[in-house]
Order: C-alpha cells, then structure tokens, then sequence
C-alpha cells in the first residue's frame, strides 16, 4: 500500500484516470506517483475530477480555479478577492460549475469562452450537477437552488427549508436533491413534487454522503456507523428508516465514500481507522486498523478497487482492496 | 494535553471608533505572530495581507430548539477555510482576529465559537474587545442599540481618542460605560494604541481565569461604591442625555425618556455560603427564561461544603461552569457575580440570588 507523509493539511482525495491525486492546503495537487504541481497561491478549498478525466479542478483561497495535470496547470477562472468555496464538474456535458460567495459560476472544459455566473441571495456552499450534466443545485442558508447549467437568464427553482445547509448532492436517477445541514441533519426533496423529506437522528454534522448501489441507498457520515437511507422506490426514503452498518459509539464515521454504481462503501472514522464494506455481505474490512488522528480525505476508484484515505496529520494512503 | 485550538479575538466598535486603525497596528507591529484577520468590508485595511479575508455577516438561527442561538455561517465557512492551511502538529496562526461593522450583534459572533462543533474543536473564543470613541461615543450609546450592547457584551473596552474629549467628559463616558459594563476594564488610548497583550490573549471566556470580579463596579442599590458611579445617568438624576450636546429631541433614546440605559450591568454579592444545587437550578432557569436578554454573565460562587470556588460564564443561554481551583485559606471566602443584559428586574434576581444562601 503506498503512504505519503504531507506537510500540509488535505483538503480532499481524488482518483483521476491515472490514479489517486490528493489536493492539499498548501495549495499543491499530489499525484500517486509523488508528482506534485503547487499551483494555488494559498490553500484548495475544494475539488474535483477534471471532465475529461484527466487530473484535478481545484478552487483556491486565492479566488482561482486550475486545472493541474501531472507537470501542467493552467487557470481555469477567477473570482476577485473571493474564495472558492464549492466545485463540481459533469463528465455527461464537460462543465464545471464552482461557487465563490453568493455566486454560482458555469464555465466550459471545452470552450474557454463560455461563462455564466447566477446570483443567490446568501453564500453558496455547496454545488452538485445532475447525472445529465444540465442542472445545478446549489445549497445555501434557507435551501438548494436549482439552474440550468447554460441558460442564462433564467429564475432559478428553491427548494426552500429553514435552517443553514452546508452540501448538496443529487440522486444518481436525478430524482432527488439532499442537503447536508448544520444542525446534524440531512434534508431532501423529491423533484416531480418538491416533497420535503426530513432525515435526521444523526448525533454529529453530517460531512459527506454517497449514492451507491445503483443508487438504491445513500450512505452518509455523522454516526457511530455509517448510515445507509433507502433510495430505492419513487418515495426515497420517505416513511422508512435508516440502517446502520459498522456501529462502534467509541468514534464516529467521519467521511463515506463509494462508487454508484457499485455496492462497495468505505468509511474514515474520527480515531483515524478506514474500513471497506458491502453492505449485502458480512463484516468490515479495516484497510487502516491503526487509531490515528481523524480521517479528513476518503476516496474510492470508480471500478470499486482501491481507496485513498488522509489524516488530519498529514498521513496519506491508498489501499487496493 | 496543550490546547492547540487557535485563540480567536473579536473586535467590535461602530465606524469611526478607530477598529481599523487598531487592525493595522496588529498586522505591521514587529511581533513575529501570524494572525489571520476576518473583515467584512474589504479595502478598509490599508495593508496588503494574504491573511485578511472578507466574510459577509451571515447570521441564522440554529434549529436546534434554542431560540437565541444565532450564530455566524460566514464564520464557520471562513474558520473552516483558514484551517485548511494549518499544517499537521503547528497551528496555522498565532491568532485569528474577528472584525464586525458597527451594527453587528456581537451575540451570534461569539455563539459560533460555542454551538459549531468544528469551530469549537480548532478555535477557542478569547475575547470581545469593544472600541468606542471618546468624543462620540455619548451620542452612539444614545441612538444606537448595537453601540450599547457591544459595550455591554466586550470583555474588554479601549476608550479610543481620549486626546479629543477632556478629563471630565472622559470620566463621565467611563461611569456610562460601566453601568453598562462593570465587568469590562476600560483602557484610555489614542490612535488605537493600546499594548497588543491588552487586545489580544486575554482569555476572557476561561473559567480557569476568572480570577476576580469587583461587584462594587456595578450600580447596585446598595449605592455606588466608586464616587458618583452609579449616580449618572441614573433614572432619578437631574439631568440626561441631551446636557452632552447632542441634539436628540426627535429620538427618545433607548427607554423613551427616561433616563436609563436599557442594558446595564447588576452585581451580586453574598458573604454567606450558597447552596449548590439550589444555586445551578435558579441559574438555569434564569438564563432559560432570560437567555435572549442577558448578553454576558460571570460569577465565583462560594459553595456550602465545598472546598473549590464554582465559577461560571454564560453568553445568552450558552453556560459553562466548574469547580476551579480551591479557596486560600486568606482570602475572603463569598460569592459574586455580575449579569450584563437588557430590561432585567434587578429586584427579583437579586432576590433569586440571595434566596440560594445554604
């Protein structure tokens, strides 16, 4: 299993079509194979796959948005003055989509030219494409607001519930949105009817959430286990309740990762373990058994075989399972 | 285990009051410290610094059932971002120092530093510090309810460009200022320039600090113990506000035309032992039913049967509470405490305080 040892906080961990790639806060991109680009003057406040596949966008402390590539970066986008807050990209129609404030802003990996910035009333913080690739929902205090990607003048959809939301994602059927809340909660709507779909109990702030299994079940962080909200009718979870797999109340599930359409979910706990685990079969897989600091990064591969992991100390690994 | 959260200091002050000029000093001062500054209106500090991040004073109501918690999301969004620099086993800075506009309720502010549980795991809240101007600061505190209650909330109040005001207006805007806030030690500066050790590291939300508390500070009516101190501004002197002169006659001011600030400090005192649980349980119910109106409160409580001393500080209805260290033998063994907030019937918690005596 390769490990690394950064000198700088991770923001998030990646894999790219070469391999894992970990974005850091000292602004560098880290590749697998210990290339680095450091290209952000401060630190990546987010990022994600490029469109193509081929590297990471990531958003800056410094109001910038670059693309890194082993050995090439080139900016993307500005925003004056402002922090990129939120990214997504959309492999379906090569778009990026990225916030900085109140601001929601759409550029085009394959037309430098393209650009579109849509205006919310409170700070954005957090940005999702549709599996199409032609919606963004965006969350904020108040709800998820929903654009298409390249209309530009439009009245965005809200999708209004009180309360601060801190993360949004879309159901891989385009169904459903779900908000991550302040208040250790999530909350969602079922598009057809903007039916509200309340999903709480959870004793910490939900961080991360991730359609799985042909998106039959979300699982998200923020308990002792790693929660799993049944997605598979046309009322979501609505009436049912959640399961729990890998409950231990001596930590708590941190960060969840997956790869939809695949049933395999991984999970960083707070005391640094990582564990693998199929939800149908039996047990959990520690690929990280030793207690650490928090796990603050957590990736799956798109095939389901490997899992990139991070620590709040700057240890690193990835795992094939 | 050493504290690695990262103190966070908040300064707060209407514009004029000197804020930026203070800020200035913090970031160019030779003092080798890394400091990250949150503003919220860019282009006011004269600097070029990385550090200085915008936020937008964002605040909400939490849904958790407590009516008073507002807290900040720029905050939460821009402390999350600046701990993203922090490298692994060093802190990012040395301090991070909170800016609010004038008309900013310092509440939510320091509620961030309580209610969010990633805030509250990298940060810890060590101070409001309150600039007011010397020359205007009357005249602020008599229009503006946020003038008044950044004073009433600060741990701190540098009374800034006393070389504009004389002698006697500054000794009659420090006797406002501590009815207002008996708790807060006033420090007299020009052009800002007050040592940094008396802005920043000043733990004032530690209980392991809360060393003394004076109650003689406070207008109480037992009478003042400092001269006239609890005689201006007093609901039956002779005078108000308008003697300042300033012109005021189509604003009533804070409480119509009576005379009082509508916030002020009460302190409390009793030389007779309390009873613990008698004393928690009044306290509780008074910050449930009053929480929205008592913007700070500290005490030393001397205990019936216990050798530590009970100190508590509470921000609205966010309390904390311990036993500290152990009573000396010489030194005065009696509970005191000071409840800083808006429209409080003095009489009946003085009232619920005593009737705590064991």
């Amino acid at each position: 299993m390769p490990t690394f040892t950064f000198d700088a906080q991770v923001t998030s961990a990646h894999f790219d079509s070469s391999g894992a790639v970990f974005a850091l806060g000292d602004g560098s991109v880290r590749f697998e194979d210990r290339t680095f680009d450091a290209v952000h003057d401060g630190a990546i406040l987010c990022a994600v796959v490029h469109p193509s596949g081929d590297g990471l966008v990531t958003g800056g402390d410094d109001g910038r948005v670059i693309w890194s590539r082993k050995g090439e970066a080139g900016v993307l986008a500005t925003a004056k003055g402002q922090w990129i807050d939120s990214i997504d990209a959309s492999a379906e129609t090569k778009l990026i989509a990225f916030s900085a404030g109140k601001t929601l802003s759409v550029i085009d990996a394959t037309d430098a030219g393209f650009r579109r910035d849509f205006q919310h009333e409170r700070t954005v913080s957090g940005v999702a494409f549709d599996p199409k690739g032609r919606r963004i929902a965006a969350s904020t205090y108040g709800g998820a607001w929903l654009w298409y990607a390249r209309i530009a003048e439009q009245k965005p959809t809200k999708l209004a519930w009180a309360g601060s939301h801190t993360g949004v994602a879309f159901s891989p059927d385009g169904a459903f949105v779900v908000t991550m809340m302040q208040d250790a909660q999530l909350h969602g709507w079922r598009l057809k009817d903007a039916k509200n779909m309340r999903m709480g109990g959870y004793p910490s702030k939900v961080r991360s959430v991730a359609f799985m299994a042909k998106g039959r079940l979300l699982a998200t962080s923020g308990a002792q286990g790693a929660v799993l909200w049944p997605f598979d009718s046309s009322n979501g979870p609505m009436g049912r309740e959640a399961s729990e797999i890998g409950f231990d109340d001596t930590t708590l599930v941190n960060l969840v990762a997956s790869a939809n359409p695949h049933s395999r979910l991984a999970a960083g706990l707070a005391d640094g373990r990582v564990w693998v685990a199929d939800p149908a079969g039996q047990g959990l897989n520690f690929i990280k058994a030793d207690k650490g600091a928090p796990i603050i990064a957590l990736a799956m591969s798109p095939d389901a075989t490997r899992v990139a992991w991070a620590d709040e100390d700057g240890q690193a690994g990835v795992a094939d399972l | 285990m050493t504290d690695t959260r990262i103190p966070v200091t908040v300064l707060t002050g209407y514009l004029g009051a000197g804020k930026t000029t203070l800020l200035n000093r913090i970031l160019t001062e030779d003092h080798g410290k890394r400091y990250a500054v949150i503003v919220n209106e860019f282009g006011e500090i004269g600097i070029d610094n990385d550090l200085v991040v915008g936020a937008d004073e964002d605040v909400f109501e939490m849904n958790n059932g407590c009516v008073c918690c507002t807290v900040r999301g720029d905050l939460i969004r821009v402390v999350a971002g600046l701990m993203k620099r922090q490298k692994p086993g060093a802190p990012a800075f040395d301090a991070i120092i909170v800016e609010t506009t004038g008309l900013a309720d310092p509440g939510p502010v320091a509620q961030t530093f309580f209610v969010d549980e990633d805030v509250k795991a990298k940060t810890t809240l060590d101070s409001v510090t309150a600039l007011v101007d010397a020359k205007h600061v009357m005249a602020r505190l008599d229009d503006s309810k946020e003038a008044r209650e950044q004073v009433a909330f600060a741990d701190r109040i540098i009374l800034n460009k006393t070389d504009l005001a004389t002698e006697a207006e500054l000794v009659a805007v420090e006797q406002r200022l501590r009815k207002l806030n008996p708790l807060a030690p006033i420090i007299r500066a020009e052009r800002a320039d007050v040592p940094l050790d008396q802005v920043l590291g000043l733990h004032g939300f530690d209980l392991e600090r809360i060393l003394d508390i004076h109650p003689e500070f406070a207008n109480s009516v037992s009478g003042p113990a400092h001269g006239e101190a609890g005689h201006v501004h007093d609901e039956h002197c002779g005078h108000d506000h308008h003697d300042h002169g300033h012109d005021h006659d189509h604003d009533p001011g804070p409480r119509g035309h009576d005379h009082g600030d509508d916030i002020k400090g009460i302190s409390l005192s009793l030389d007779r032992p309390m009873n613990g649980v008698r004393f928690t349980a009044w306290l509780d119910k008074l910050l449930g039913e009053k929480g929205q109106d008592i913007l700070r409160a500290k005490g030393i409580i001397n205990v019936e049967g216990e050798d530590k001393r009970l100190v508590f500080q509470a921000v609205h209805m966010i309390l904390e509470g311990d036993l500290q260290r152990e009573w000396k033998p010489t030194e005065r063994r009696w509970s005191r405490a000071v409840f800083i907030g808006r429209d409080l019937d003095e009489a009946a918690i003085r009232a619920g305080f005593e009737d705590c005596a064991a």
